[in-house]
């Protein structure tokens, strides 16, 4: 059974983001949207998504990513599938 | 006459479907690519020059076997819905003018969220691995 903590997983979601975004000083937090990042455009969130998906090693659906508000519901999807 | 691109929808995409494209590179597609692309380095179009180097003759461009890659992708898998989002290759021999090569692209991962393939590429020519890679491509479609 996998015990990766909340802790772990924003860990990995930090390194995803500065990344993604290109900001090795981009740091995020549950409450974090799209809205406050203006580079956090659909192409950016489709590159976020694949690479969650690569480093967790796990698949999303449409709907569920279609449903999140945050990057704490994000962590939070990615704990459940673990 | 410009072919036609294949139509493949998200359903109809598997992991561990593969496409070729088999080309022979010639000497009017070396000036071609060099007039395109400003790379007039004569490593692609002295063959003394090459042999110095080290190589067995004319060396091709390396965008110009991307351009296979863009080839199947955009025509064959995952064909006329695909953009493309990414490539990482790495050169390991080099392929020379008039030599027989086949691209081949392998789905090894579908994200059914964000609708991305990803493809593993090889070039080969004679059995030998000349380049290899992964690629991501969206499909978009109505």
């Amino acid at each position: 059974m996998n015990v990766m903590d909340t802790a772990e997983i924003y860990r990995k979601l930090t390194s995803i983001f500065r990344d993604v975004f290109d900001d090795d000083s981009l740091t995020i937090a549950p409450e974090l949207t799209a809205a406050a990042l203006p580079e956090w455009d659909s192409l950016q969130h489709i590159r976020l998504v694949i690479a969650a998906e690569r480093e967790f090693a796990l698949k999303f659906s449409a709907s569920e990513i279609g449903s999140l508000e945050n990057v704490g519901e994000f962590a939070d999807l990615i704990r459940r599938k673990l | 006459m410009a072919e036609q691109a294949q139509v493949l929808t998200w359903d109809d995409l598997a992991e561990g479907m593969a496409a070729t494209v088999d080309f022979v590179v010639t000497s009017a597609e070396m000036r071609a690519f060099a007039a395109l692309s400003g790379d007039y380095n004569a490593l692609h179009h002295d063959a003394s020059f090459a042999r110095e180097k080290g190589f067995d003759g004319i060396v091709v461009y390396g965008g110009l076997i991307i351009s296979k890659i863009s080839q199947l992708i955009g025509m064959k898998l995952p064909g006329c819905n695909a953009v493309w989002m990414g490539l990482s290759l790495r050169f390991r021999k080099p392929l020379y003018v008039g030599q027989q090569a086949r691209l081949e692209g392998t789905i090894t991962r579908l994200s059914d969220a964000t609708r991305v393939v990803g493809l593993r590429i090889e070039v080969r020519s004679e059995g030998r691995l000349l380049a290899e890679g992964d690629v991501e491509a969206r499909v978009v479609q109505p």
